[in-house]
């Protein structure tokens, strides 16, 4: 194989990777709050590129479209916490997992009654025409994944460090009891945890979907693999799942090429596997700092 | 200020507490003594809404505020300095004393504007913590830790402050330091709930004490009766 076609795969997986990536971000927002993750992110994913695309269809520009798409994300969001997650959490039970899997496959259901079960294509507003940089062609989608990736996370990270409310988030992370203490209410700031991860899960969805298309079944190797690059990284590690997630990509991208299509999905299970192996806290996780 | 009137309350089923009653006067300094185990951090908890009493009450300022979450409590008026300071480690020590005020604070810009008069104040009382505005709190020594939970606590312009065991594994120059700033504090006027193990600096600088004894308040009164108490004395201040 040339050198040429693999810094073209490498490159293309890589932009593939910044889309796990930020699903994997939207997993460390919620788990920062209450340790507890939604396993149907990847339904919220899917549902808000459905959404997107009738807002689309009915004739709503782009621009309009995608704050629209993101309040519907962070409604979604919102719903999952108080109907899959507070009661469990209340009750100090694990229950969250099941009745988020639960409120994914629901969401699952719905979609495809609503829309059916075929793939639909996602209209994108720029010329598809690849530029070349370096002797690898770009198509303007994935700079555009690319841009709207670091965007969100920047916004959501900018809004941690320099509001209260971002800090009184930080806080409730950092130990929930000591923050309530403060007039700080962590039920409220695990829903704000939830919005923000469904917000981040329509971004996702409305990035990708020009690139793969919109159906039922489009996020079930995303989540998938988002899931791996958040637990390699680890659920605490901020900005290291962007490198896990492109690391990720590249990796597959290259294995399917090499391999055949059929090992595509093999990375980020081996990976995912060494991990839980070797360092359970992820490559970039934080070991606690504290002094008594 | 604050009274508490036959609480009891518990962990699961286990009652720790039973028939807790107690009174801190405003402009007042008063003390919680006794031993390891007798329900002191317990009271604090079930006072600050940490902890839900389930009986009596408690009333902060004529206003009965039992059963409420603790992060309403704190919007109320009470700030509880809780057992082992409890800082945000991740955070910087300015973000800390912010967070602090965080019930009087706009939740999105100008909070720090709005926040530097008592921001200021806190700097003066505990200069160190102005040394090290922009380090984790995490870093910070135990005393200093210390100085930044009560500094948290100051932020919040409360009307009571309940500080537990503010002496807990720390050296004994730094307790006193701990204590001189309590004094302070007193002089100050602040109205305060003080846990302590060292159960002689707290009487020194209380106006009133409680002692407890395995959920109960079992002696009360003024520091000198409690050290003319033959009982107190043997048992706390042998």
């Amino acid at each position: 194989m040339t050198l040429p076609i693999f810094a073209q795969m490498a490159v293309s997986g890589a932009f593939m990777g910044l889309v796990y990536a930020l699903i994997a971000y939207g997993f460390q927002l919620t788990y920062a709050t209450s340790k507890s993750i939604n396993f149907g992110q990847g339904e919220l994913v899917m549902v808000s590129a459905f959404f997107s695309l009738t807002l689309l269809n009915l004739g709503v520009p782009y621009w309009a479209m995608i704050p629209c798409g993101l309040v519907f994300g962070a409604a979604m969001g919102l719903v999952i916490e108080r109907t899959a997650v507070r009661l469990a959490l209340e009750q100090k039970s694990e229950g969250w997992i099941l009745l988020s899997i639960i409120g994914g496959l629901f969401l699952f259901s719905t979609a495809e009654n609503i829309w059916g079960r075929d793939d639909h294509p996602f209209p994108t507003p720029m010329s598809t025409d690849p530029i070349h940089v370096l002797g690898v062609d770009v198509t303007r989608n994935e700079i555009a994944v690319a841009v709207g990736v670091f965007a969100i996370m920047g916004l959501i990270e900018l809004f941690k460090r320099r509001t209260l409310l971002g800090k009184a988030f930080e806080a409730v992370s950092a130990d929930r009891d000591a923050a309530e203490l403060m007039g700080i209410s962590a039920t409220r700031t695990v829903m704000l945890s939830y919005g923000l991860s469904g917000a981040v899960a329509a971004v996702a969805g409305i990035l990708v979907s020009p690139i793969t298309t919109v159906g039922p079944t489009m996020a079930s190797a995303l989540i998938l693999k988002a899931f791996s690059v958040a637990v390699v990284a680890g659920l605490d590690s901020g900005f290291g799942v962007v490198v896990i997630g492109m690391m990720l990509g590249i990796l597959e991208s290259l294995s399917s090429f090499q391999l055949g299509s059929g090992w595509r999905e093999a990375p980020g299970l081996v990976l995912l596997i060494l991990a839980l192996a070797l360092r359970p806290t992820g490559v970039f996780g934080k070991t606690a700092i504290r002094k008594v | 200020m604050l009274a508490v009137e036959g609480i009891n309350a518990g962990y699961g089923t286990s009652e720790v507490l039973s028939g807790v009653s107690l009174i801190v006067k405003s402009g007042t300094v008063v003390a919680l003594i006794g031993a390891n185990g007798a329900g002191k951090t317990t009271t604090m908890r079930a006072i600050s809404g940490s902890l839900r009493p389930s009986k009596g009450k408690v009333i902060l300022d004529g206003r009965e505020i039992q059963g409420l979450i603790a992060s309403r409590i704190a919007h109320l008026g009470l700030a509880h300095s809780p057992e082992g300071r409890k800082v945000f480690g991740p955070l910087s020590v300015e973000d800390n004393l912010l967070l602090g005020a965080y019930t009087h604070l706009p939740r999105f810009f100008g909070f720090l504007a709005k926040a530097q008069p008592d921001l200021d104040r806190v700097y003066t009382l505990f200069p160190r913590l102005k040394e090290r505005a922009r380090q984790l709190a995490g870093t910070l020594s135990g005393g200093e830790q210390q100085m930044l939970a009560i500094g948290r606590a100051l932020m919040a312009r409360p009307k009571v402050i309940l500080l537990d065991e503010p002496s807990m594994g720390l050296a004994p120059v730094i307790v006193q330091e701990v204590f001189h700033t309590i004094r302070r504090l007193k002089a100050e006027g602040i109205t305060l709930l003080l846990v302590e193990q060292f159960a002689k600096s707290a009487l020194e600088v209380a106006d009133y004490a409680y002692v407890m004894e395995r959920g109960r308040i079992a002696v009360e009164g003024t520091p000198e009766a409690l050290s003319r108490n033959e009982r107190v004395l043997a048992a706390y201040l042998g």
